[in-house]
């Protein structure tokens, strides 16, 4: 397989990643806790999702919606029952009741589905534009041949319109003004007449249909089981903090890193050795807190 | 002034923790090394398996409970140290394993080995990742755990890939006259090196050293201002706990007679925080105590097993949904756990 095709895989995962990982930092910078339950929120949309395209069965693009409507609906409710009632006790108690919640969640859901990963049936889903079967480039013998499904349009063109949908809901509307203002300084946005309850309850609807969207494209591009939110949220993680943990411009672009050193560690190990691309991901994510521990762009994250 | 001077030698739960603890080890050693054999009721033998688990788990608690209960350290990695401890120990005292490195050292050896591999370990993580704020300290270690046991998965060649290693030597069971003989001097031995642990962490925390650790949780900032060097007692503190780790982790391996990466997942680390914040974190007898309120929960499910309808996969599924739940209720509902002292660990209740 050549190194195009590896910056093509790169690009998809990136883009999957970048989505999950731009709810996951929102909340971080709002509501100023590490969600580890965030990954189980990528699988409830995918089962969501999964339920309306292939149980029902309804057209692909209403399971999507669906999806990221279950995703934000799951994150809202979550966020009430568990979080909000400790949200001052510090960042340390809110990670430890996430990870408690993230194993809970993750074994109703094994409990409900199975062991088994599960598919889309993306032929009778009447979704698959067009196979782009094996195109090759020729003289470039390094880069190799290559393909693109039309999953992987999906995915890369989800991943530009939510990217696009972001900017404008931060640079345009009031509540993402509003969001903005408490991520920089959460006292001044309350005396300036931001209703901080409210914009966080939008920040966890936003961070939850997000992972919604993310969960259910994972599926689409791959499969989908009790195991896939824990399989990803570590590889969140580390986009959120390459990228400054809270800064959703920096998700971005720490998504894309750490999808092209995924894809790419992946096609430069030997075989056997797939393991160890996720352990790569984490060795960068130890490596930007020793060198950098805000991030690439902005917050501090050490104290002493 | 030495270090003996600074230690007070007049606390009586850490005196009664060693006596009892070294009785332990001598009757240990009197049914591992005589002819004297006992014959345990098949009934009982799941007592003898968690317990012994239990006893190991206590070291690890132990030592969790210095670096998080005194010092504030939020390890959410502390898997990685058994791990590497269990690992170091079967690769050093290993003979004709199937798989993966071994040495065939004997196992003294291997197990000091073992104790620092798991510090060395501590100190890398510490020097890397100490001064993160609290919740990124738990991302990094994490992730280090998550690193180590992906590197035990991958390097077939030196740790045996998913099979692990096998053929340790089990001195234990090698020395005593049959299984169940030997079942109970492993418990005896391990009750006996948990307590004595209990009674070396309660002597260091109890001295003056230990009033600095639970100064730098209360407050860094008027720590340091009082000239103390907060960083190396944070290092201190953290190789302390991951050391005690290693010890736990090759104690296992001997007992096990094999290591493999399924019994290191990030399960041990979460039954462990559940026992010490159930417990009652900065208490030593309080986490003990917590660890085996938890770990009790695992032997009552086992029973429970035979008489639910359900598979024996719904049941594990059921009883970590439980067990994610008992976390998430600690933390809202008893912050400063059962024995644990809310106004000293400054959590509102």
């Amino acid at each position: 397989m050549g190194l195009l095709q590896n910056v093509i895989f790169g690009l998809v995962t990136g883009s999957y990643i970048a989505i999950a990982a731009i709810g996951f930092t929102l909340i971080y910078g709002i509501v100023n806790m590490i969600n580890f339950a965030y990954g189980e929120y990528l699988t409830v949309g995918a089962f969501v999702g999964l339920l309306t395209a292939v149980t029902l069965p309804l057209p692909l693009p209403v399971a999507v919606l669906v999806a990221m409507v279950g995703g934000g609906v799951a994150s809202l409710v979550l966020a009430r029952l568990f979080f909000t009632p400790i949200n001052h006790t510090g960042p340390v108690p809110m990670l430890l009741t996430s990870i408690g919640l993230g194993i809970a969640l993750r074994n109703l859901i094994r409990l409900a589905a199975g062991r088994n990963a599960r598919y889309f049936d993306t032929e009778t889903a009447t979704f698959r534009l067009t196979g782009v079967p094996d195109v090759p480039v020729g003289p470039f013998d390094l880069l190799g041949d290559f393909f693109v499904t039309s999953e992987h349009l999906v995915v890369v063109g989800c991943a530009v319109a939510v990217f696009l949908l972001l900017h404008g809901l931060l640079t345009r509307t009031d509540v993402g003004i509003a969001m903005r203002a408490m991520g920089d300084d959460e006292d001044l946005a309350r005396v300036r007449g931001v209703d901080t309850q409210w914009i966080r309850d939008s920040v966890w609807v936003l961070a939850g249909v997000l992972a919604g969207l993310a969960g259910v494209l994972i599926a689409i591009q791959t499969n989908v089981s009790a195991g896939t939110g824990y399989s990803h949220i570590l590889q969140i993680l580390a986009a959120a903090i390459l990228g400054g943990a809270g800064s959703p411009y920096g998700a971005i672009a720490g998504s894309y890193i750490i999808g092209l050193v995924l894809s790419l560690s992946t096609a430069f190990l030997p075989g056997g050795m797939a393991e160890l691309s996720s352990a790569m991901a984490f060795l960068i994510l130890v490596v930007v807190l020793l060198v950098k521990p805000s991030g690439l762009a902005a917050r501090e994250v050490r104290e002493a | 002034m030495s270090v003996a001077d600074r230690l007070p030698l007049g606390d009586v739960e850490g005196n009664g923790a060693l006596v009892l603890g070294a009785v332990c080890v001598l009757l240990a050693a009197v049914f591992a090394l005589t002819p004297l054999v006992v014959s345990l009721p098949g009934s009982l033998y799941v007592f003898f398996e968690v317990g012994i688990l239990f006893a190991l788990y206590g070291v690890l608690v132990l030592g969790l409970d210095l670096q998080y209960g005194h010092t504030g350290l939020v390890n959410f990695g502390h898997v990685a140290f058994f791990a590497v401890g269990a690992y170091a120990v079967a690769m050093l005292s290993a003979q004709d394993s199937f798989a993966g490195v071994s040495l065939g050292l004997p196992w003294p050896v291997a197990l000091l080995g073992g104790v620092v591999v798991a510090a060395l370990l501590g100190a890398a993580v510490g020097a890397t990742s100490i001064r993160l704020r609290d919740d990124f300290l738990a991302v990094a270690t994490l992730a280090t755990a998550e690193i180590v046991h992906s590197l035990f998965v991958s390097f077939e060649g030196i740790f045996g890939g998913n099979v692990g290693i096998g053929g340790v030597p089990q001195p234990v069971s090698d020395l005593a006259g049959d299984a169940d003989t030997a079942m109970l001097a492993t418990l005896l031995l391990f009750g006996g090196v948990t307590l004595v642990t209990l009674a070396a962490v309660t002597r260091l925390t109890e001295a003056p050293y230990g009033r600095v650790l639970r100064a730098i949780r209360a407050d860094e900032l008027v720590t340091r201002s009082v000239g103390k060097s907060v960083i190396t007692y944070k290092m201190q503190s953290f190789v302390y706990g991951a050391a005690l780790a290693g010890l736990a982790g090759g104690l296992f391996a001997l007992y096990t007679g094999a290591v493999a990466p399924g019994y290191f997942t990030i399960q041990v680390t979460v039954t462990v925080w559940i026992g010490m914040l159930l417990g009652g974190a900065a208490n030593h007898r309080g986490v003990l105590a917590g660890l085996a309120v938890i770990m009790g929960l695992r032997l009552l499910s086992r029973f429970a097993l035979g008489v639910t309808p359900i598979s024996a996969d719904a049941f594990a599924s059921v009883r970590l949904v439980v067990v994610g739940l008992i976390l998430v209720a600690v933390i809202r509902y008893r912050p400063a756990g059962i024995w644990g002292d809310a106004e000293e660990l400054g959590v509102d209740t």
